[in-house]
C-alpha cells in the first residue's frame, strides 16, 4: 500500500518537473540551468512545509516521498553542473552547485521552522 | 500523449525504487551520513550521464522512451529535496561535520559520476562505431 502512494506521487512529480522545466527554459536564454535550479529550490521549500505540517503517514508518502522526491532531482542537477564545467564555464558551474545547495537548505529550514 | 505516459510510468518506478532502497537498513555503518540517499543519488547521476551521452550512439533509444528513462525514471529515482531535509536534520542535531561531509560528498561524487558516465559512454560509442565501420569495410571488400 505504501508503494502505491509513493508511485502515484512519483508519477505526478515527474510530470510536473517535465512541464515546469519546459516552461521555464523556454523563457530564459542564459547559460545557467535555471529550470532545474528553480524546481529543486521550490521542491525543498515545499518539503519543509509538508514536513512541518505533521500530515499523517499516507499524505507524507504521497507528497513528501512520492511527489516532491520525484519533482526535485539530483541526477539532472549533477549532469548540468558537469556540462558547465565541460563547456569551460567553471564559475557558472560552481555558482549553480553552491547556490542550489545553500538556497535549498535555507528554503527547507525557513519553511520548516516558520510554519 | 505517449511521452507523458512514459514519463509518469518511469517516475512511478523511480520513486518506488528510491523508497525501497532508502528503507534498507545499513547495520554495518554507524556514521550519521544518510548513506542510502547518497548512494541513490550517485548511482543515478552516473546512469543519467551514461544514457544521455549514449542514447544517440549506442542505445539508439526512441525519443519518448528516452524521456521516460531519463526525465521519468532516473529523475524521480534521485532526489534533491530529501538531501536538503537530511542535511537540515543533521544540522539541527549538531552534527555539523556530518552535514558538511554529506553535502560535499554528494556534490563531488555526483559530478565525478556524471563525468565517468560521459567518458565511459563516449569510449563505448567509439568502439561501436569502429566495429560498424569494420563490418562495412569487410562487406565492401567482399563485394569488390
Amino acid at each position: 500500500m505504501d508503494l502505491i502512494f509513493v508511485g502515484i506521487g512519483g508519477a505526478l512529480g515527474s510530470l510536473t518537473r517535465y512541464q515546469a522545466g519546459k516552461m521555464i527554459s523556454r523563457k530564459s536564454g542564459i547559460s545557467f540551468p535555471i529550470g532545474t535550479f528553480l524546481i529543486n529550490i521550490t521542491g525543498a521549500i515545499l518539503l519543509g512545509i509538508v514536513s512541518s505540517l505533521d500530515t499523517g503517514k499516507n499524505v507524507y508518502l504521497l507528497f513528501g516521498d512520492g511527489f516532491l522526491g520525484a519533482y526535485t532531482t539530483f541526477s539532472t542537477f549533477m549532469y548540468e553542473g558537469f556540462q558547465l564545467f565541460q563547456d569551460n564555464k567553471k564559475l557558472n558551474a560552481l555558482i549553480y552547485i553552491l547556490s542550489s545547495l545553500v538556497l535549498g537548505i535555507l528554503g527547507y529550514t525557513l519553511a520548516y521552522y516558520l510554519i | 500523449m505517449r511521452k507523458y505516459i512514459f514519463i509518469s510510468l518511469g517516475g512511478a518506478f523511480g520513486a518506488v525504487l528510491r523508497y525501497v532502497i532508502r528503507s534498507i537498513p545499513t547495520p554495518c555503518y554507524n556514521g550519521n551520513i544518510p548513506l542510502n540517499t547518497l548512494i541513490i543519488n550517485i548511482i543515478g547521476s552516473f546512469i543519467l550521464a551514461l544514457v544521455l551521452t549514449g542514447a544517440n550512439e549506442v542505445f539508439k533509444l526512441e525519443a519518448d522512451l528516452k524521456l521516460g528513462i531519463t526525465t521519468g525514471f532516473i529523475g524521480a529515482f534521485t532526489t534533491f529535496s530529501t538531501l536538503c531535509k537530511e542535511t537540515v536534520s543533521l544540522l539541527s542535531n549538531g552534527a555539523y561535520l556530518s552535514a558538511f561531509s554529506y553535502l560535499t560528498l554528494s556534490a563531488i561524487l555526483g559530478i565525478t559520476a556524471a563525468y565517468l558516465g560521459v567518458v565511459l559512454e563516449s569510449a563505448a560509442a567509439n568502439i561501436v562505431n569502429k566495429n560498424k565501420k569494420n563490418i562495412k569495410n569487410t562487406v565492401d571488400a567482399k563485394e569488390e
